[in-house]
């Protein structure tokens, strides 16, 4: 899967991110008109099968490098990747461990909560994994300053899906009486998009570190590890959404 | 003593004081800006003193600077790959970066935890070596039972990973683990989660054993944040060691170390770090929940709010019950390491051990839900579980009859490390035999949650985890310091520990069937217990002393030991064959896998060969 | 093949040894229901492969200690034997099999100990930290269980605060109890006597002394109890009073928050409180007269005790009890002196 054409790489990015947001909108539709709750599930995971291959590059783990010296960048890079991934592996436990206790405690029913603002916060996610991936092919082939309006726009889009959460969303479910202590729905729905946010503002840190040693010029084409696992951790957080998305706000009868 | 006081661990402790009290005050301000109380029974409320603990365990970490080189990256600075550590003793009280030093503080670490869960454990055996209250009231009694409980687990888990960082690079032919930053950072979160475990017995305790079973744990006092913030803190050390020690093993091994030319606790130690890394999470989540159900009232468990307390005890168990493997896959490897070495005998079916500790893990992690067989779950669920759970029996089957078969026609000697390995086979034995009728729910039904299932985990726990350590600490004592350990003071050791160990749990088995609960302070006289009780505590109190006798003998032999510099053991394994104590980078010379690890017996063969053509001299 | 002979013999001497001598000890309680006799035929099943796995195991490694210890000055090493793949898959396939048969029983003896009688007493259990409350469908309230022998019986098991759990040894089945939901508890006694049940979940402090008597009697014996624990229900209830209330406030559970004794659990003690000054949650103090008691039972929000939650009693009660029955407790409360 090596591409070494720039404009090539950028436009199946965009491919991609077309075929994300048809999904995204195929899903709502399915939810609103069908509610089938396993043609949501297959759809999740069509999802998150683009992102985990064409955003966060999973293929490069299998890297076949024996031969290269220990000690060299190259190998040490693919060694960091694999710890990267173990990462994500166990954290996505505590996101599983969320989302089957939310079935477990709530089954098939869910909060009544503002389906205008899930599908926006949603597509806002969605749309910052777009510049994320943009940010980091364009710093894969030296263009500083594709990379720098990528990881911007990221960033905006980032805490713009945190406002739309913590800012409008529980604020609203509050008013709508989904409170953290009224019920054990609320409770969950707090929960899960509290952790999520979470990292999400983790994710944001992140790229403002990233942010400021690019713009100062520490990474090159060839050695850029900071960005490329700030981006996996992005589109990690944007798999987790994938799930959370339908578990919180489509799947189910309204309580 | 300067360098005592300005070293890394008395830094953390300082920081740790001041970031607790920032945190707290933080919290109070803001709560009377609000117009909330203040202030509550143990002078901080409850909020308060969560968010200090949060923010003085970071700041520990923060203090010690195992962060420092993360904190340089992060500004764009580069900083040199290794960095050298001081020479003398204080080394491992500070921040270092060689997963020597880190495995020996690790394991240090774990010793004194395991004691103080011992102290725990001798204050409440006293309590009940006569039915009535003694000198223990009934809050004192369950804190020390649950202190007791949670302290040896932790303890054990530190223990296994000091093991696993001590040994699993050298045996591998690395300098080191792939990640040595994140290495320091999973030991120095260790001590703050010490600290935060024991602040429980200064607020208020916390009744409800180490389970922290919901709506109990709802009630308990402040102490319970405490443990619950501890374990999470505990946790990330084990989630981080999991993972490095997999990326380790995956990319550092030597030349010509294919899977099944690995030393078979390179095995073990992948299958438990394959668990730690995932399932772990789960408990840190299910104490997150309560937590929160605490501090704001979400309903997670709460029946009035729509919650479910069974969904805490299948979070909660999905880790704890693989937990067990955690602690007694590195034993078992351990004992499938130096079985060979003390029998002149390659290991009997290597492929089926290794794969046995694999299947063990991976079957370990479908079983959780035989701890709540009597819990009021779906009861559909129970038989699927029974299945899955005396499945379990096949892979431990496999290890025991390897071990004998091992064992027959060799040429056994038996210095205190074998001792410890064969007890630990018994004692082993003991506990797996009486697992599989709590896996049967007919008869679970009766033993569930009593002393028989204290004994059977006791067992389980000494023989699958605490023999094999000391079996380790014995026999790579001389890999570490140079020198070796007393031999006669090994043995009273041993003499004395292991069968002052089988009375106390054959003991409890035995009260357990017969109608003694687990985690009573106190028992009914009339049940006829009371001598039972007073030979578990005389037998508490010989394994204390047999304790006592190890601590003296490390003591006497780190200072006066006998030098041992060669391959004390005779052994093929890689690490034995530079020179004690290991050098820092370990091996000068690297060294290529050209055999089999365990060809014992077969004239000319060799495991190992160093690049300047020396072979694993012996054999 | 001599070893191989002589492990052997040892191995089935060891085996009968252990379970013929460790089962001689007697190493469960008397079987007191139906359901312990299945648990016990299980366990001695489970027993039977437990002693001689034990001695499969242990006897050859004591034996190779014994026989192939190193002697003196032989510093050869032992035979190069790696292993024998059938031998290896022998020994799983056979534990498999086992195990399969075993997890097979498990089952079975599970169905039987939850074997269903259509005509089985109900009675429902009321656990709280830390005591038990028995209700007989008499309408008559005990904190002893005395059940019939040789019928079979439900208990329909409740909590009102933290998970306990039901387990008389004799009888061998155990059950945790719930909050917020019911949980059953279904034994057959067959053997009149005294036993004892113990809550054993580990229930916060008093949880080794969370125990009630549990006294099996011939159906006659439990006829001849029941008519005099309803005999005396109806005096107390025709009489009025604080006897009344007593047996009232043991029926409708109160004794789970409010204490007689002077100990805080979730509500506030009854222990000196008539007439006494109460500090309320938004400052005021008032007089805990026999006006305050009532309106504290019927709308428990509109008064709460300064250190007390709000909204944990059930605001049901005004309608739940009689005007009588509100003033019988009250007089009760009020002998709380």
């Amino acid at each position: 899967m090596e591409h070494t054409n720039k404009s090539e790489i950028l436009r199946q990015g965009a491919i991609i991110f077309v075929f994300l947001a048809v999904l995204t909108g195929l899903e709502f539709f399915v939810a609103v008109a069908i509610g089938a709750v396993a043609l949501l599930a297959v759809i999740a995971l069509v999802k998150v099968a683009l992102v985990m291959y064409y955003y966060m590059h999973i293929y490069k783990l299998n890297a076949q490098d024996e031969q290269l010296d220990r000690h060299s960048f190259e190998y040490k890079l693919n060694t960091r990747r694999l710890g990267l991934w173990l990462f994500l592996l166990s954290d996505s436990f505590v996101f599983g461990g969320l989302f089957v206790s939310r079935f477990n405690l709530l089954g098939l029913t869910r909060p009544d909560l503002n389906q205008v603002l899930g599908l926006a916060v949603t597509s806002v996610l969605l749309l910052s994994s777009f510049f994320m991936n943009r940010a980091e092919s364009s710093m894969a082939h030296g263009d500083r300053r594709g990379f720098i309006i990528g990881i911007v726009a990221t960033l905006i889009l980032g805490i713009g899906f945190l406002a739309g959460v913590l800012g409008v969303e529980w604020p609203n479910a509050i008013k709508a009486g989904v409170t953290p202590s009224a019920s054990a729905a609320g409770a969950i729905f707090f929960m899960m998009t509290g952790m999520h946010a979470f990292h999400v503002l983790t994710g944001v840190i992140f790229l403002s570190i990233v942010l400021r040693n690019g713009s100062r010029g520490i990474y090159s084409p060839e050695k850029h590890w900071g960005v490329e696992a700030a981006a996996i951790y992005w589109h990690f957080v944007d798999v987790v959404w994938i799930f959370f998305y339908p578990a919180l706000y489509l799947i189910g009868k309204l309580i | 003593m300067k360098k005592f006081l300005t070293s890394a661990l008395v830094r953390g402790l300082l920081w740790q004081a001041i970031g607790w009290l920032l945190g707290a005050l933080f919290v109070t301000g803001i709560r009377f800006l609000m117009g909330l109380n203040p202030f509550d029974q143990f002078f901080f409320t409850e909020p308060a003193w969560v968010f200090g603990a949060l923010v003085g365990a970071i700041s520990f970490v923060a203090g010690t600077g195992a962060m420092t080189d993360w904190f340089k990256w992060a500004k764009g600075e580069e900083t040199p790959e290794h960095r050298e550590d001081p020479p003398g003793w204080e080394k491992y009280l500070n921040v270092s970066l060689d997963h020597k030093v880190i495995g020996i503080q690790y394991t240090v670490t774990a010793l004194i935890l395991m004691c103080v869960g011992g102290l725990f454990a001798m204050i409440f055996r006293t309590e009940l070596a006569h039915s009535g209250l003694q000198f223990l009231t009934l809050q004192e009694y369950n804190t020390f039972m649950s202190l007791h409980g949670i302290v040896m687990i932790v303890g054990i888990l530190v223990g296994v990973a000091g093991v696993m960082n001590y040994l699993v690079p050298m045996m591998i032919g690395a300098d080191d683990m792939s990640f040595p930053r994140l290495n320091a950072f999973s030991f120095w979160v260790v001590p703050p989660a010490a600290v935060l475990l024991l602040s429980t017995l200064a607020l208020g305790g916390f009744d409800t054993g180490w389970t922290g079973y919901p709506p109990l744990s709802v009630r308990a006092p402040v102490g319970m944040q405490m443990f619950f913030m501890g374990v999470a803190v505990a946790g990330w050390s084990s989630i981080l060691g999991g993972l490095n020690l997999i990326a380790t093993v995956l990319r550092m091994r030597t030349k010509g170390m294919t899977a099944f030319r690995m030393p078979i606790f390179i095995w073990a130690a992948i299958a438990t770090s394959i668990i730690t890394l995932t399932a772990t999470q789960l408990i840190g989540l299910a104490f997150q929940l309560v937590m929160f159900q605490r501090l704001l009232g979400m309903g997670f468990f709460d029946p009035a709010k729509g919650g479910n307390p069974i969904l805490f005890q299948h979070l909660f168990w999905f880790y704890s019950h693989p937990a067990v493997y955690v602690f007694v896959l590195p034993g078992l490897g351990l004992i499938s390491e130096l079985m060979p070495v003390f029998v002149r005998k390659p290991l009997f079916g290597y492929r089926f051990v290794a794969m046995s500790s694999l299947g063990i893990a991976l079957v370990g992690f479908l079983v959780w839900a035989h701890h709540m067989f009597t819990s009021g779950m779906n009861e559909y669920l129970r038989v699927p579980f029974m299945y899955s759970t005396l499945l379990v029996a096949v892979p431990t089957g496999v290890k025991f009859f390897s071990w004998i078969a091992t064992l027959w026609k060799g040429k056994i000697e038996a210095p205190t490390p074998m001792l410890f390995v064969v007890g630990g086979i018994v004692v082993f034995l003991l506990g797996g035999l009486s697992g599989p009728p709590n896996a049967t729910v007919a008869t679970d039904l009766h033993l569930h949650d009593t002393y028989w299932i204290v004994g059977h985990f006791h067992d389980t726990m000494f023989g699958g985890y605490i023999f094999p350590f000391f079996a380790a600490i014995y026999y790579w004592f001389p890999k570490a310091t140079g020198k070796r350990m007393n031999e006669t003071l090994g043995k009273i050791h041993f003499w004395l520990m292991t069968p002052a160990f089988l009375t106390l749990t054959l003991l409890m088995m035995r009260v357990g069937l017969l109608g003694m609960r687990r985690r009573v302070a106190d028992y009914d006289p009339a049940l006829g217990f009371d001598n039972y009780h007073l030979i578990m505590t005389i037998a508490g109190y010989l394994i204390a002393i047999a304790i006592a006798i190890f601590l003296y003998n490390l003591y006497i032999s780190l200072r006066h030991g006998e030098t041992a510099t060669g391959n004390v053991w005779n052994s093929r394994s890689p690490e034995w064959q530079v020179p004690s104590p290991m050098p820092v980078h370990n091996y000068d010379v690297p060294f290529e896998v050209v055999g089999e690890p365990y060809d014992y017996g077969l004239p000319g063969s060799a495991y190992v060969r160093f690049a300047d053509g020396s072979q694993s001299t012996k054999h | 093949m001599r070893h191989f002979v002589i492990v052997g013999v040892l191995v089935i001497i060891v085996f009968l040894a252990t379970y013929f001598g460790l089962t001689a000890l007697k190493l469960m309680p008397v079987e007191a229901s139906a359901q312990s006799i299945v648990v016990d035929w299980m366990w001695n099943l489970d027993f039977v492969v437990m002693c001689f796995l034990f001695a499969l195991i242990v006897v050859p490694l004591v034996y190779s200690l014994i026989v192939f210890r190193r002697r003196k000055g032989d510093t050869s090493d032992g035979e190069h034997i790696e292993g024998n793949t059938k031998l290896e898959i022998t020994w799983t396939v056979i534990p498999l099999i086992t195990v399969l048969v075993f997890a097979y029983l498990g089952a079975y003896s599970l169905g039987e100990t939850m074997a269903v009688d259509p005509n089985a007493l109900e009675i429902s259990v009321t656990a709280r930290q830390w005591s038990w409350q028995f209700d007989y469908p008499e309408g008559f309230t005990s904190n002893e269980l005395h059940l019939p022998v040789n019928r079979q019986v439900v208990l329909n098991m409740t909590s009102l605060d933290v998970i306990h759990a039901f387990w008389v040894p004799q009888f061998r089945i155990r059950q945790d109890i719930l909050p917020g939901r019911v949980t059953n508890y279904r034994i057959t006694p067959i053997l009149i006597g005294n036993y004892t049940v113990m809550c054993s979940q580990l229930c916060g402090t008093s949880h080794s002394y969370m125990t009630a008597p549990v006294i099996v009697t011939s159906q006659a014996d439990y006829d001849a109890w029941v008519q005099s624990q309803v005999t005396a229900a109806q005096a107390a209830a025709a009489a009025g009073g604080p006897a009344n209330g007593k047996l009232l406030v043991q029926k409708y559970g109160c004794l789970g928050c409010h204490t007689t004794d002077g100990t805080k659990l979730v509500g506030p003690t009854w222990l000196g409180l008539y007439q006494s000054q109460v500090k309320l949650s938004d400052g005021r103090t008032v007089t805990a007269d026999q006006a305050y008691l009532v309106e504290s039972i019927v709308s428990p929000s509109a008064k709460i005790v300064n250190g007390f939650p709000d909204n944990v009693m059930p605001k049901t009660f005004g309608t739940a009890l009689t005007q009588s029955q509100i003033n019988d407790i009250v007089s009760y409360i009020e002998t709380l002196k």
